[in-house]
């Protein structure tokens, strides 16, 4: 077994393993919050806050 | 922030909806310039040389310089609207408020297809470069690419996943090093450092302009790619601390980065490497600065680039991914896509979704399609985004007049930059329909399949008037 | 003016919407590569038997870097005699010409009346 075959192989495991982090995490996050909560943002809030847009 | 009134009845539309999780503002300035010249500098270390190939050297540098000015119009028009404008989705957000609703929904597609091909780009010339290490360590089999297309993808889209901040501050120091490498390598082989081996003049004879002035014209095709995606910092507006200040700062430090490294890589490119072997991006200089090195005969040189090269097509695919999931994101919180994409990761405060989303689709870009294809795709929905800059910034003039808003920047001789940049665009269009006529025409079926789509049926879903969300007067001539 | 709103879109028809999106997109992309009608390539208009560096108009100083490459003049005939060709019709350029400026003018038009809507509702509509 060559260095770089291990390596190919290593490189299929790490994406595997990266790839099932994103899933599960999404997963989990999606079935703990509701749905508004996680669609809740808004664009413009800080602009509303902080700029009046007057001069 | 505390006289705020959110009861407000004149700051309907605008004002806190309620936002329980939304983006988190973390950035500074010095992000934003390694968001843009990220995605960039990998143009300098693979790419820009195809316009050697159209056109010859000089036809480069020409296409460089001309390729600088539009992209310094792009520059200067987009810190003005964006430090304006600040939100996610960038030129998106900005052609919703200024232009119309039909027109930010193509923007916000030419903005992810061009990130998201640019993004397959760099994971294929990463997956080639492990190759060439493989074999310069004397691997005899044939490398498969594939696990470290995909490993590099699914990094890179988890490292996003996880927070912004971290991104790009790893994005700021992978930008930082590829930078250094070119100056180091300008330095050392230009005899400013030891001995110089440039000989631009003996390469050049007899080779000055081999196709004439129309090789200038259709190096204008790849003189973007010394450039393409310096427009991206403005995805960043609303994780910016203070975004009216640190993008215009950020945009500008960006281009005037990258104006000298073109230069420089231009120079010691063609002061050592023959044109025609330049210009062959498949064939032959597959990443010009680094055969460079190998011809300056210094082992630290090639290690230096080698490990520039690398970190480019990282931090290029590393701000791609950012950018491509900020477009998508804002797309769908105003339901102009699916709704569902619109939601924010209540830890990381990332558009996880809408990460996750365009991961396959990069992959199926990646795996599928041949470099040179992916590359032209992405040059074309840039194109079409530079075209729609000079329309977008002289109805924000029109409509919103100097004085009637605060800017963070105003950009100076305005209409000059606008008009310019719209001749420019003009003649990149000419350069592009001499070798990729079909795909030009291919590219424009779709957007307008997808807008004829769009205006019939998908902006149903699309609320009127709570999209405008900037606190701004009544726009004048409405 | 009456307040529109939009309907709630049913995940059905959401997740319809995004594979439709899907396929114009891969469509647009590997509709020309299979057609065989993509990118522009170099060809060798006239072959030479027996290339020397002065043959393939190299001078000594070309030829060295040539060398240095890890090139011969036979391995390097078909890099440095391919050539691009930039021969188009007038009438295939006045068809993009025309192709480019439509689709532009017919997002403005719809782009502009959108835009009347939204301003519409949103400044006067209170």
């Amino acid at each position: 077994m060559e260095t770089w075959q291990l390596l190919e192989y290593a490189a299929w495991g790490v994406s595997a393993l990266l790839g099932l982090f994103m899933v599960i995490d999404w997963l989990k996050t999606d079935t703990t919050y509701s749905e508004d909560v996680l669609t809740s943002s808004r664009e413009g809030e800080l602009e509303a806050m902080t700029e009046e847009h007057k001069i | 922030m505390a006289n705020t009134d959110i009861t407000s009845k004149e700051m309907d539309g605008m004002g806190p909806h309620g936002t329980v999780v939304g983006l988190l503002r973390v950035l500074g300035p010095a992000h934003v310039w390694a968001l843009g010249v990220g995605i960039v500098l990998v143009g300098e270390y693979m790419g820009w040389n195809f316009a050697v190939g159209k056109g010859g050297a000089y036809a480069a540098l020409i296409a460089c310089w001309f390729a600088g000015i539009l992209y310094t119009c792009v520059a200067m028009i987009d810190s003005e609207v964006t430090s304006t404008v600040a939100a996610a989705g960038g030129q998106y957000t900005q052609a919703k408020h200024i232009v119309g609703p039909l027109m930010a929904f193509n923007v916000g597609l030419y903005l992810t297809f061009a990130y998201t091909m640019l993004e397959a780009a760099n994971a294929i010339t990463a997956g080639y470069l492990i190759s060439v290490v493989a074999s310069m360590t004397g691997y005899a089999g044939e490398l498969d690419q594939r696990p470290f297309i995909i490993m590099v993808i699914m990094f890179l889209a988890w490292l996003n996943y996880r927070g912004v901040l971290a991104t790009l501050t790893f994005n700021l120091v992978i930008t930082a090093i590829a930078f250094v490498a070119i100056i180091v390598l300008f330095l050392s082989t230009s005899g400013i450092l030891g001995g110089g081996i440039m000989q631009h003049a003996a390469l050049m004879e007899g080779h000055e302009l081999p196709y004439g002035w129309i090789g200038v014209l259709a190096a204008m095709h790849f003189g973007l790619w010394y450039y393409l995606g310096i427009e991206g910092t403005t995805q960043a507006a609303e994780e910016v601390r203070s975004p009216a200040r640190a993008l215009p700062f950020g945009t500008l430090a960006g281009i005037m980065t990258l104006l000298i490294a073109a230069t420089l890589t231009w120079y010691v490119c063609s002061g050592i490497l023959p044109w025609e072997y330049l210009g062959d991006g498949v064939d032959g200089a597959v990443a010009p600065l680094f055969s460079a090195a190998q011809l300056s005969g210094s082992n630290a040189l090639v290690w230096l680039l080698g490990i520039g090269t690398l970190f480019a097509t990282l931090a290029s695919a590393n701000g791609c991914i950012n950018d491509a999931s900020r477009a998508w994101f804002a797309m769908g919180r105003d339901k102009y896509l699916p709704g569902w994409f619109g939601a924010v990761h209540p830890k990381y405060r990332t558009p996880y979704r809408s990460i996750i989303f365009l991961v396959p689709i990069a992959l199926i870009f990646a795996l599928g399609a041949p470099l040179d294809q992916v590359i032209t795709f992405s040059i074309l929905s840039g194109l079409l985004e530079y075209t729609f800059m000079p329309l977008n910034v002289i109805l924000f003039r029109k409509k919103w007049p100097l004085n009637s808003i605060k800017r963070g920047y105003e950009h100076p001789f305005h209409p000059l930059p606008a008009i310019v940049l719209l001749c420019l665009c003009g003649i990149t269009f000419f350069a592009v329909f001499l070798g990729y006529g079909t795909q030009l025409i291919a590219m424009i079926g779709f957007y307008i399949v997808v807008s004829l789509w769009f205006h019939f049926w998908r902006y149903r879903f699309v609320n009127r008037g709570t999209q405008f969300t900037m606190p701004w007067p009544k726009p004048q001539g409405y | 003016m009456a307040k529109y709103r939009a309907p709630i879109q049913s995940k059905a028809s959401q997740i319809f919407d995004v594979i439709f999106l899907v396929i114009l997109t891969l469509g647009a992309l590997f509709v020309p590569l299979k057609m065989g009608l993509s990118g522009a390539a170099k060809t060798v208009a006239e072959p030479m038997e027996g290339a020397t560096w002065e043959a393939l108009g190299q001078t000594p100083a070309q030829a060295a870097q040539y060398e240095a490459l890890g090139y011969t003049p036979e391995s390097a005939h078909d890099l440095i005699l391919a050539r691009f060709d930039y021969s188009f019709t007038a009438g295939a350029l006045i068809a993009m010409i025309v192709i480019i400026v439509a689709y532009y003018v017919l997002m403005l038009k719809f782009s502009e009346s959108e835009y009347r809507e939204v301003i519409a509702e949103k400044f006067d509509g209170k």
